[in-house]
Formats: C-alpha cells, structure tokens, sequence
C-alpha cells in the first residue's frame, strides 16, 4: 500500500515539475532553497540578501555588481497568493531600527525578488530579469525531511535509542519515566496517546532548551506547530516495540503508527514537494560556533541532523531532462554563518570546522555532479575588528554590543554597552573538536545585538555591513547574471 | 598554553580605544583596544574581479572573411585554368601540375591543423587561468580540483615535472582549502617555469640593451627590438605549454599588448625611482648607453605582460616578477659602468 502511494507521489511530483517547467519557459525563475536548522540565520541572510539588491548597494565579489551591470533590484508579487508574504520591511526595521534580531520564524513565508540586470557582453546583449524566489519557514520543520524515508518502527526504535545516550539521561528522565508505564498493546485510548505526547514534546523542548542548545530531533513541528497544534497529525510519541511482533489492529501502537503515517503524507510531504522539491540552488547555513560552544556532543548531533536532512534534497547536474521531470539543486553552498563573532583572521579554520561537519553531504553532492562550496559569511556583521593589546599580550578580538544576559567570564553584559570580546582561538586542526581536546571554557562566543548604523541625511535605511555574502551570492546566482 | 576567551568593555576607564591611523597613548590605561578598518576582511580575501573581454560580431571579420572566399575561389579557378592549359599542350605536365597542387593543399591543411591546434591550446591555458581565478574567488573546491587536474594533464608530457604531479595526484584527495589546492599545483608545477620564462626575460633584455648600444642605425635597433620580443613571447609561450602558431602568436602579442596598456607599463611593485634614477645615470654617461638601457627594460616590461598573459594560473602565492627581478642586472651594470667613469 505504501508502495502505491509512493507510487503516486512520485508521478504527482513529476507532474508538477513538467508544469513548473511549462511556467519556466515562460517567466524564468531562480528557486534559492534556504536551508539550515533552527538559528542557523535564515531569516537574516534572506533579509539581508534582500536589503543589499533592492537597495543597490555595492557588492564587489559579485561580478555582476562590480562590473555595474545590476540596475535595480525590487520586490514582485510573489507566485502563490496563499502563502504569506516574507515580512521584509518588518525585518529590516528590525534590524537597523530597533536593534534587534528578527523573531524566531514560526511559520512559512515567500518572497519574489525581480534583479534586473545588463547582459554580459555577449552574442546576446541587452536589459534581462533574474527572477529569485524565496522561501522562509521555521528551521525547526527541516528535521521532518529525516523522516520521509523512514517508518513508525524504525523512528521509535531511534529516537529511543538516542534518548538512552548517558548525557541526555537527566532530561530524558521523565519522559523515559512516562514511557515505561505506556502500555502499547493496550486499546487506542485518546486520553492516554495524548499524555503520551505531551511527555514526549517536554522531552523535546528540554533538549532543545538544554546544554546542546540546537533543536536536532525530528518531529519539528512538535517544537513549532505552526497552524496544527493540537491536530491529531500531531499527537503521536514513539513506543517501544518488540522486534519482528507486527503491530495489533485497534491497539496504541497502531494508532501512534497511522498518527505518525498522516504526519508524514500529510504534513511534511506536501511541505516538502512545495518548496524544496524544485529548488534550483542550494545553501545550507549551518550555525557552527554555537556548536562548538555547546561542545563535542552538540557537533555530532548537528552533524547527523544535517546529513539526514540533506539526504532528501536532490542534487546533481541540472540538465534539460533533469529540469523537466526531477529539477535538482546543481549548486550547493555550504555556508558558516555569524562569521562575525571571530576575527578574520580565523575564518580559515572555522570553514575547515565546517567542511569537516559536512564532510559526508558535500562527498554525496559532489559525486552526483553538483558543485559544491563553503564560505564563513556574516549576513548582517554585527561587530568590527579589534586587536587589543593587554599587557605584553596582543589579541585579535571583535567589539560591538553584547546582547542583554551574555555573559563572558566574569563580566554580565546589559545589552547596551560596547565591548572588546576575544571569543578565544579555535583550534588548528578541526578534528581536535570533535575529539573533545578543546578544555570547556577555552572558547566563549557571547551573541551580539545588530551593528549600529550611522544615522543617513535621507530617512532611507542603512547599509547593514555584511561579510562575504557577495561572494556567497556570486557563487549562487553569478552565473545566472550573465 | 591557549588564551583564555575574554571581554573588555569599552566605556571602562582602563580601557583606550584608538583608530588604527592613531598613535597609541603611552601612559594612562592598561588595555589598548585598536580599531581595525571594516575593510579589512576584504581586503584579506583579495577578491579578485577579473574583466571578461568576450568580442561579439563584427563588419570587419565578415568583409575579411568574405573578400577571403572570394580571393580562394579566385586563386582556385586560376588554379584549375593552369592545370587545363598545361594538359592541353601536354597531358604529363598536367599531372606533374595536378600533383603539385595536391602537394601545396596537403601541406596548406596541416599548417591550418597546427594554427588551430596552437590556439586551442592557448585558449585551454587562458581558461585555465579563468577558472582558476573563479575557483579562488568562491572557494569551489570541486573547480579547484578540476583546474589542478586540467594543469596536470597540460603538463604530463614533460618528464621533469613527474615529482610535482605525482605530490599533486597524492593530495587530489585531501580537505584543503580551494586557495590552498590551486596555490599548491602553483608551487608545484608553475613555479619552476616562472624561473625559466623570468631567466628568458632578462637574456632577451640584456640582449637589446647590447644590440642598441652598438648598433650603429636607429632602424637597426627598432627591428632588432621588433625582433627581440616576438621571440621572447614565443619563448615563453612554450615555457608555460602553448605552441603558438601565427594566428595564436598575433592573438597573444594582442593580449600582451594589451597587459601593457592596462598595467601602465609598469609591473606592480615596482619602484618607479629606480628605473627612473638607473636611466637617468645611464643616459648622462651616453646617449646610446642610456637608450640601451631604455630599451632593455622595455623588453623586459613586455616580457613581464607576456609572463602574466601566457601563465596558465593567477599569481597567487608565487611573487608576480618585478622589473627589477628580470632587469636589475641591466640596471646595476649601467649604475656601475656610471660610478666607473
């Protein structure tokens, strides 16, 4: 029966690639997949990325721009008219105005963005228009691409598994508490399936809240519902099982299953094929320094969470066939962001953290024949570069304003006095995080609040500085500036 | 030891902040904190931006091609009447004829052949350089590896360049950064060969700054300058691995030509001083001693264009060649013979 259903899917999805295609042919449009989990610096990067083409500031690495021939960039009605539309002024305000960072995402919004440009000189010349599309959405819903390939059984037995690990033992203790007074055999109860997952999403939002600090345990929208919460899709827990025994009809089990089944074909699928299914370049952000600042475990968390999120993106050399029936993302960029909490001078060793994190994906993207980056980028630099010297000692630290609460050794920041940080040295050799040889404590990256701009005569916004977003942009999209 | 992470507030009263273009306070606080320009990272990543030259359609090449048709068709209905004539009066002298032409046809092919091949040749060597440039300034790590692996086939013919491809082929594998990959094939496999290209540019100016100060006809030294740098481009076109023929030696002394232009003539580095004072001696000594010199360095000028226009990668760790690197023998000869008189 699943089978056909895939069946079914498949052929759906085809179909809607062959119209898109159709559409295509007629007003062409760039799809850019924004990818990264929960505070990875989504809505940022999409926001800045925005700022920077609608406003015409100068971005030297993207050639276009350096060579003068983007003319102006501006914001399209977007394609579908029951998505809502990304709240760029609202972030922008955000932003240059009220200092602030914009809010968590907590549900899915579009935005078209028109580039128009002059052609390179070439044997075709002449005014064009890049169409971008873009989508924003709450990182959290990514980790549910994790489970478009998996079944109830399998989830369980993992998700459970992962739970036992000894560092999670204190927070998963009263969900395992919970777990071993559930009776899976027993009849399809609502009243009880519902505590079961509400135990199950405590344990979530501990974890998430707790020492590793990145949510990287799917279902994601048990963490941000969005328009389903309390929806039976969305009332379901893993159930330990015994091995090779099917699941009895009309038990808990068989409900917790079918909840789950619905979960995945009727939330995650249609979220997927509507907006990651088509995508024709890729960059996964990927907040690696608060990674390592949570520590070893932390990273490999991350690193898993990563690699089963992008296993269900398609990647690979786009042709014309490729574009008609299945469209793939021939360009993936990898990209480190808040780049700005080091000094520059340590970028280096930050992408190789990176490249080392991603390692599995980029070796998978590559052989399939899509081209493959990485870049330490600061969508909107919220510091500048300092070296303070102390004594004998000089340090390559960055200032700017710490964010209320930070917390940096012994000093407690307030949110708004400036200071110097030097977050520490990352380590030469990636490998040395991993294996756990950083002392805790070595580093520190407190988080800091959006750059103070200075005040313009016209009442237009700022340029929010930026580090290498152009270049990340020139890696995307250059060649479609042509 | 590692350093410990740590913040210094900057409203604090031991704590001084300065600008990079001030001078630091001796006395009065414990921390200095130095701004450092908002460029910096910018400036860090060198970003390259390298201009396109792509030439679309022109007049010009149709009317050439088409008055080019016309001249061919010409030349072969002549042909042809030969060939019927000579029969005519004697059937042998038609086929002596009739082979002749088959000969000169062969012979016209394998030098359009060796035409074409040369400028794919330098064609592959420019894109090289191109995709080298694009793979450095995003940090592609997959063209990274395609530009070293297109260098390693370009070179795989010459033996004494084996150890470098070999290292190279071993490390194809390895993480390293995009920069890095290209900067090691740079040192590699190119690096040697700007010894040889640097070597050819200083002979050939030494030469004309020999040539010029003897000769005793101004015409004499413009072609044996004219002379001089059409070898020197030659010379190291084949160093770097292009066989130009003639079209492909036009297209590059083009380029070169262009370089110069662009540059201003003056390689980047350069201490301008130092060609202006070695000239200036040289010329109060003699006139022709000085024109010498002039012309020397005019060739070495044009070697170092032709040097950045035939590499097949950027300079990217490797120190571009100065004037003085490929000239300072012409200009410490002509200091010394001045301090001699």
């Amino acid at each position: 029966m699943s089978f056909l259903t895939d069946i079914a899917w498949r052929a759906g999805s085809t179909a809607a690639s062959l119209w898109d295609a159709g559409n295509q042919l007629l007003y062409p449009s760039l799809r850019l997949g924004v990818t990264g989990l929960a505070r990875s610096g989504k809505t940022v990067f999409t926001t800045a990325l925005v700022h920077h083409l609608v406003e015409g500031h100068a971005l030297p690495a993207l050639r276009a721009s350096a060579q003068g021939r983007i003319r102006r960039g501006r914001l399209d009605h977007q394609p579908d008219d029951v998505i809502p539309r990304f709240p760029y002024e609202e972030h922008v305000a955000a932003l240059t105005e009220e200092r602030r960072w914009p809010r968590s995402t907590e549900r899915i919004s579009e935005l078209r963005l028109d580039v128009e440009y002059e052609r390179a000189p070439g044997w075709r010349q002449g005014p064009a228009t890049l169409t971008l599309d873009i989508v924003d959405y709450p990182g959290e819903w990514l980790l549910d691409l994790a489970l478009l390939d998996t079944d109830y059984r399998d989830w369980s037995r993992r998700t459970i598994e992962s739970s036992r690990r000894p560092q999670r033992h204190e927070i998963a203790a009263p969900w395992h508490a919970s777990l071993a007074a559930f009776d899976a055999a027993g009849p399809a109860d609502e009243v009880v399936a519902e505590r079961a997952s509400e135990a199950f999403k405590r344990y979530l939002a501990a974890l998430r809240a707790g020492p590793e600090a990145v949510a990287t345990t799917p279902p994601g929208r048990f963490l941000m519902p969005g328009d389903l919460a309390g929806s039976p899709a969305l009332t379901f827990a893993p159930v330990e099982l015994e091995r090779d025994v099917p699941i009895a009809p009309r038990t808990l089990a068989a409900l917790m299953e079918r909840r789950f089944d619905s979960y995945k074909n009727k939330v995650v699928k249609p979220f997927f094929s509507e907006h990651f299914q088509r995508i024709d370049r890729q960059i996964v952000l990927v907040d690696v320094l608060a990674a390592v600042d949570a520590g070893p475990a932390a990273l490999a968390e991350l690193e898993d969470a990563l690699d089963q999120v992008l296993l269900t993106f398609r990647t690979g050399r786009a042709s014309f066939w490729s574009n008609l029936f299945s469209p793939r993302a021939d360009r993936v960029l990898f990209a480190a962001t808040k780049a700005d909490h080091i000094h520059h001078t340590s970028h280096d060793r930050l992408e190789a953290l990176l490249r080392l994190l991603v390692q599995r994906a980029t070796r998978r993207t590559e052989a399939a024949g899509a081209r493959v980056g990485t870049v330490a980028l600061a969508s909107v630099r919220a510091t500048r570069e300092t070296s303070v010297r102390q004594g004998w000692e000089t340090l390559q630290a960055v200032a700017g304003t710490p964010e209320a609460g930070e917390r940096v050794g012994e000093e407690i920041f307030d949110g708004e006095t400036e200071a110097a940080i030097f977050p520490g040295e990352l380590p030469e050799r990636p490998e040395a995080v991993f294996e756990g040889a950083i002392p805790p404590g070595s580093l520190r990256f407190p988080r800091f609040r959006p750059p103070k701009l200075p005040a313009s005569a016209t009442a237009r916004p700022g340029r929010l500085p930026h580090i290498r977003l152009d270049r990340a942009l020139e890696f995307l999209i250059g060649d479609h500036l042509l | 030891m590692t350093r410990q992470p740590r913040a210094f507030r900057l409203d604090d009263p031991e704590v001084v902040t300065v600008r990079a273009d001030q001078d630091v306070p001796e006395r009065g606080a414990s921390v200095v904190v130095t701004e450092e320009p908002m460029e910096a990272i910018e400036a860090a990543d060198r970003a390259l931006v390298p201009v396109g030259e792509r030439r679309g359609f022109s007049w010009g090449g149709v009317l050439l091609s088409a008055v080019g048709a016309l001249v061919l068709l010409a030349l072969g209905l002549g042909l042809e009447r030969l060939i019927a004539d000579l029969y005519v009066s004697a059937p042998w002298l038609g086929w002596v004829a009739l082979a002749l032409a088959l000969v000169a046809l062969v012979a016209f092919l394998a030098i359009v052949l060796r035409e074409a091949a040369g400028i794919f040749r330098e064609r592959r060597i420019e894109k090289l350089r191109e995709a080298a440039i694009d793979a450095v300034a995003v940090r592609d790590h997959e063209a990274a590896r395609r530009v070293v692996r297109a260098l390693i086939a370009l070179y795989g013919e010459r033996a004494h360049t084996a150890a470098g491809r070999k290292r190279l082929t071993a490390w194809s594998e390895e993480i390293i950064e995009a920069d890095d990959r290209i900067a090691l094939a740079e040192r590699e496999l190119v690096a040697p060969l700007d010894l040889q290209a640097k070597r050819a540019v200083a002979n050939a100016a030494k030469q004309v700054s020999v040539v010029t100060a003897v000769s005793p006809r101004a015409i004499v030294d413009v072609a044996f300058v004219i002379f001089a740098a059409v070898r020197l481009l030659r010379r190291i076109s084949m160093i770097y691995g292009g066989r130009p023929g003639l079209l492909g030696f036009l297209r590059l002394a083009r380029a070169a030509f262009g370089h110069l232009a662009v540059t201003g003539g003056v390689a980047i580095g350069d201490s301008f001083v130092q060609q202006v004072l070695g000239l200036g001696l040289a010329a109060r000594i003699s006139a022709k001693l000085g024109e010498g010199v002039l012309n020397g360095l005019m060739t070495a000028r044009f070697g170092i264009a032709a040097i950045a226009v035939c590499r097949p990668l950027p300079f990217l760790r490797e120190e571009p060649p100065r004037l003085g690197d490929v000239a300072s023998e012409l200009l410490s000869n002509a200091e010394r013979e001045s301090s001699l008189r």
